[in-house]
C-alpha cells in the first residue's frame, strides 16, 4: 500500500527516502527506481543518524499495523518536537492514540475512499472539480499566499483586491495572523485588512498563480 | 351457426382492450398480490366479515332490526359479487375456447362445441371446488330463508379472512408444506383413538359396571384424554380400563409433542424464507435506491452517510459477520453474492435503483460486479472502489462511471497537506460538511428568472455567495477562456461578467448554507411562477 502512497509523493519534487525492516519491500522499492534504505526504525539512534531531529522536516508514517505507526510517531515526536508527522490509521479507535502521540495530521484511507463515494454519489460535478483543485491534474490549482512584508497588499482591504477580475483568481478565503489559524472564507460578509503574515488561498490556472506570486514579491 | 357466433365472441373479447382492461382491474383488486388496490380492498372485507360476524352474535339474544337486515342484504350482496368474479377471472374461458379452435384447426378435426363447453365447465368446477372457494359459499348460503338452519355457517364467514390477511395464508402455507408428517400423524392418531375407543368400550360399557354409555361415549372420552385435557366426566372403574386409559395418556403426550415439533420445524424452515420475502417486499417500494456491494470498513462508512442523509440503501453482502452488523443498524440487507444477475435484480438495479457502489476490498470482486451491473442496467451510476492503480482501468473498461482509488487519494492528500495545510483544512471541512460553509452546484432550468442573465446581472454576491464556475456543455460558451473538460462538459473557472447563463448550465456556487439555499428556492419559484403564467 504504501508503494502507491509513495509514488504520489515523489512527484511533488520533494526528497524523500523510504525506510522499512523488510528486506524484501526495500528490493521492490529499489526496483521502482525509488530511494529506499534498510532500516529498523524502532531503534532510536538510527532515526536520529537519519536526520530526525535535524535535517528532516516530515516524516509519513505509512506502516501496515497502527501500533507500529503509533510507536514511531511517539520517538519522532520525543526526538524532534516540531517535526511534521503524518500517519495513516487503519482502526478509527488509533486516531486518538496517534494524535496523543504526536501526530500532526492522520489519514484514514477507508474513511476517505468512503467520502469520497458518497459525494461521488450526491454531487459528483463538485466533487470533480475539488479534485482538480485540491490534486492538481487539471491546470487548476489551489494556492497559498503569504503576503511578505513591504507588500503593496500590506493595509489593503479584501473587497479591493478584485483579484477575480484582475488576475483570474479565486480567493477562497484568507488566514488573518492576527486572529489566529483559522481560515476566513471569503463571501462579502466582512471586511478584512490584509497585513504581513496574513495567507491569501487562492484557486486558479497555475500561470496566473505565477504571476499574481510575482506582483506582490513573493517570488522574483 | 353457434359454433361461428361461440368463435367470435370469443376473437372479439381477446381483441378487445375494454374488456381486457376491466379484467385486469378485478384481477388487481381481487388477486394480484402486487397491486396497490388489493390492501384496501382486503381491509375492507375484512371489516365487513367482522362487522357481519358481530351482528350475527348479537342478534343471538336482541331482537333483529330493520337496519340489520339491511346491513346484512347488502354484505351478502358483497360477498355474491366477490364470490362471482373471482370465478370469472378464476381463468379465460374465450382463451379456452381459442385454444381448442387452434387446436382442431392444427389437426384439421372438426371443431365440437359441447367438447369446449365440457373443458370449460370442467375448469369453473375446479374452482368451485377450491377451498376458499367453498369457504365463500358457506358464507353467502346460509343467508338463503330455506337454509336458516345453516346458520351456524354464517361462522365460516371468519375463514374468509384467510383470503386477505397475509399471516394467515402464511401459516396455511407452512401447515401445507408439512403435509406429509402431518397426513402420518393424523392417520396414527385415528388409529389410536379408534382402538382407544373400542377397548374402553369394552371395559367400561355399562354391563361391566362403568359409565360408557354407547361408542359415542367412548369416543368422546378417547379424544379428551389423548389430548391430555381429562374433564374426568368419564373415569374409568375397571383394572382394564385404568390400563388403557394409562396408556392413551401417554402415547397422548408423545403425539401432542410431535405435533408441536412438526409446527415448529416448519416455521423454522421457513422463517428466512418469509423474511427474504419481506425484505424483497421492502425493497419494491423503495424509489432512488442506492445499491452497497460490500459492507466492510468502506461500506459501512458510505452506509452511515447514507442513512444520516436519509438516502435508501439497499446492502449485499456475503459475509456472515457484515451481514449481522447491517442487520443490527436496521438496514436493507441481502445476504448473497452480488455479482449474481438475480441477486442485483433483486436489489432493484433495473427498478427504482439510481446508483452501484462497489466497496469490497476485493479489486477482482468490485471490477466483476461493475460489469455485471453494466450489463443488467446501462444507464445507472456505477461507483467503484479500486486499491490498486493498474485495476482502475479496468474498471472504466468494466463500465464504471467513477473510480475512488482509497490508497491513491490518501497518498494524494498525504502530499497536499505537507503543501497547502490551511487549504486542505478548509477544502476538507466543506467536504465533509462540518462548518457550514458549502460548495453547492445550482441547475438552471429553462424557466427560471437566471435563464439569459449574464453573471454580473445575476449578483451572486448580493446573496453572500460567491461563483467560482460554471458547468455547461452548450456549445455557446465554447470560446470562453478557463476552460476545462470534465466528462462530456465544460467547467468554465472564474467566468467574465458577461458570461451570459442558459438552460442547463449548473452553476458551481460557495456559500454559506443559508445563502445558497436562498438562491436554490428563489430558482425554484421562479421556475413555477413562470409555468403558472403560461397557460395565460
Amino acid at each position: 500500500m504504501s508503494f502507491e502512497l509513495i509514488s504520489q509523493l515523489n512527484d511533488k519534487e520533494k526528497k524523500l527516502i523510504i525506510l522499512d525492516a523488510d528486506p524484501i519491500k526495500i528490493e521492490q522499492a529499489l526496483q521502482k527506481e525509488l530511494p529506499a534504505q534498510l532500516m529498523d526504525y524502532r531503534q532510536d539512534e538510527n532515526l536520529i543518524t537519519l536526520g530526525i531531529g535535524s535535517s528532516i522536516e516530515t516524516i509519513f508514517c505509512f506502516l501496515e499495523s497502527d501500533s507500529e505507526n503509533v510507536f514511531l510517531t511517539l520517538s519522532a515526536r520525543v526526538l524532534d518536537k516540531k517535526i511534521k508527522i503524518i500517519s495513516v490509521v487503519n482502526q478509527p479507535e488509533s486516531a486518538e492514540k496517534l494524535l496523543a502521540a504526536g501526530a500532526n495530521k492522520i489519514i484514514d484511507p477507508f474513511e476517505i475512499c468512503s467520502k469520497k463515494a458518497y459525494q461521488l454519489l450526491t454531487k459528483p460535478s463538485i466533487t470533480w472539480l475539488l479534485d482538480e483543485a485540491v490534486f492538481g491534474r487539471a491546470d487548476l490549482h489551489m494556492a497559498e499566499i503569504l503576503i511578505p512584508e513591504n507588500s503593496y497588499l500590506d493595509k489593503t482591504l479584501i473587497s479591493e483586491l478584485h483579484l477575480n477580475k484582475l488576475h483570474n483568481l479565486f480567493l477562497i478565503g484568507v488566514v488573518d495572523k492576527e486572529l489566529g489559524e483559522k481560515l476566513y472564507f471569503s463571501l462579502g460578509e466582512q471586511e478584512h485588512v490584509l497585513d504581513t503574515g496574513d495567507i491569501l488561498v487562492v484557486l486558479g490556472s497555475n500561470r496566473d498563480i505565477k504571476n499574481f506570486k510575482k506582483e506582490i514579491g513573493v517570488i522574483e | 351457426m353457434l359454433t361461428r357466433l361461440t368463435l367470435y365472441v370469443a376473437y372479439s373479447l381477446k381483441t378487445s382492450t375494454h374488456y381486457q382492461s376491466v379484467k385486469r382491474f378485478f384481477y388487481d383488486l381481487l388477486k394480484n398480490p402486487q397491486s396497490k388496490i388489493k390492501p384496501y380492498f382486503d381491509i375492507f372485507m375484512i371489516l365487513l366479515v367482522i362487522s357481519s360476524v358481530s351482528l350475527l352474535l348479537y342478534e343471538i339474544e336482541h331482537k333483529t332490526s330493520k337496519w340489520a337486515i339491511l346491513f346484512e342484504d347488502f354484505v351478502v350482496t358483497v360477498f355474491i359479487c366477490e364470490y362471482l368474479l373471482r370465478g370469472w377471472i378464476y381463468s379465460d374461458i374465450h382463451n379456452l375456447i381459442i385454444k381448442q379452435h387452434e387446436k382442431t384447426e392444427y389437426l384439421g378435426s372438426t371443431f365440437h362445441l359441447h367438447k369446449v363447453v365440457i373443458l370449460i365447465i370442467n375448469n369453473k368446477i375446479s374452482y368451485l371446488l377450491s377451498p376458499s372457494a367453498i369457504i365463500d359459499l358457506l358464507a353467502i348460503l346460509p343467508s338463503y330463508r330455506p337454509l336458516r338452519i345453516l346458520r351456524i355457517f354464517l361462522i365460516f364467514r371468519l375463514f374468509k379472512l384467510f383470503r386477505y390477511s397475509q399471516s394467515i395464508q402464511m401459516f396455511t402455507g407452512v401447515l401445507k408444506n408439512k403435509r406429509f408428517e402431518l397426513t402420518t400423524l393424523a392417520i396414527f392418531m385415528s388409529f389410536l383413538i379408534f382402538i382407544a375407543s373400542t377397548a374402553i368400550y369394552m371395559f367400561e360399557n355399562q354391563n361391566m359396571g362403568g359409565q360408557v354409555t354407547d361408542l359415542y361415549d367412548a369416543f368422546y372420552w378417547a379424544i379428551v384424554t389423548v389430548s391430555t385435557v381429562g374433564y374426568g366426566d368419564i373415569t374409568p372403574v375397571t383394572t382394564g380400563g385404568r390400563l388403557v386409559t394409562s396408556a392413551l395418556i401417554i402415547t397422548g403426550l408423545g403425539v401432542l409433542a410431535f405435533f408441536t415439533s412438526i409446527i415448529v420445524a416448519a416455521f423454522n424452515e421457513k422463517m428466512s424464507e418469509f423474511q427474504e420475502e419481506r425484505v424483497k417486499a421492502h425493497i419494491e417500494k423503495l424509489t432512488d435506491t442506492t445499491i452497497l456491494c460490500g459492507f466492510g470498513r468502506v461500506g459501512q462508512d458510505i452506509a452511515l452517510q447514507l442513512h444520516a442523509n436519509k438516502h435508501h440503501f439497499v446492502i449485499i453482502d456475503n459475509n456472515e459477520q457484515h451481514i449481522t452488523l447491517a442487520k443490527q443498524q436496521g438496514y436493507v440487507t441481502l445476504f448473497a453474492d452480488a455479482s449474481r444477475n438475480s441477486i442485483l435484480e433483486r436489489a432493484g438495479i433495473n427498478n427504482g435503483a439510481k446508483a452501484v457502489l462497489c466497496t469490497t476490498n476485493n479489486d477482482i470482486t468490485n471490477v466483476y460486479i461493475t460489469l455485471t451491473s453494466r450489463y443488467l442496467n446501462p444507464d445507472i451510476t456505477i461507483i467503484s472502489r479500486a486499491n490498486h492503480e493498474e485495476n482502475a482501468k479496468k474498471m472504466l473498461q468494466a463500465g464504471a462511471s467513477y473510480i475512488v482509488q482509497s490508497f491513491n487519494i490518501a497518498g494524494l492528500l498525504a502530499a497536499e497537506y505537507i503543501g497547502h495545510p490551511v487549504a486542505f483544512e478548509a477544502i476538507h471541512g466543506i467536504l465533509h460538511g462540518q462548518k457550514d460553509i458549502q460548495m453547492e452546484a445550482l441547475n438552471i432550468c429553462g424557466d427560471c428568472y437566471l435563464t439569459g442573465l449574464s453573471i454580473e446581472e445575476a449578483n451572486f454576491n448580493q446573496y453572500k455567495t460567491r461563483l467560482i464556475g460554471v458547468i455547461s456543455k452548450n456549445p455557446i460558451h465554447a470560446k470562453r477562456r478557463n476552460r476545462y473538460k470534465l466528462h462530456n462538459q465544460h467547467f468554465y473557472f472564474n467566468p467574465d461578467p458577461s458570461f451570459i447563463l442558459y438552460e442547463g448550465d449548473i452553476l458551481v456556487l460557495l456559500g454559506r448554507e443559508l445563502g445558497i439555499e436562498y438562491l436554490h428556492d428563489l430558482i425554484i419559484t421562479s421556475r413555477l411562477q413562470k409555468t403558472l403564467e403560461k397557460p395565460l
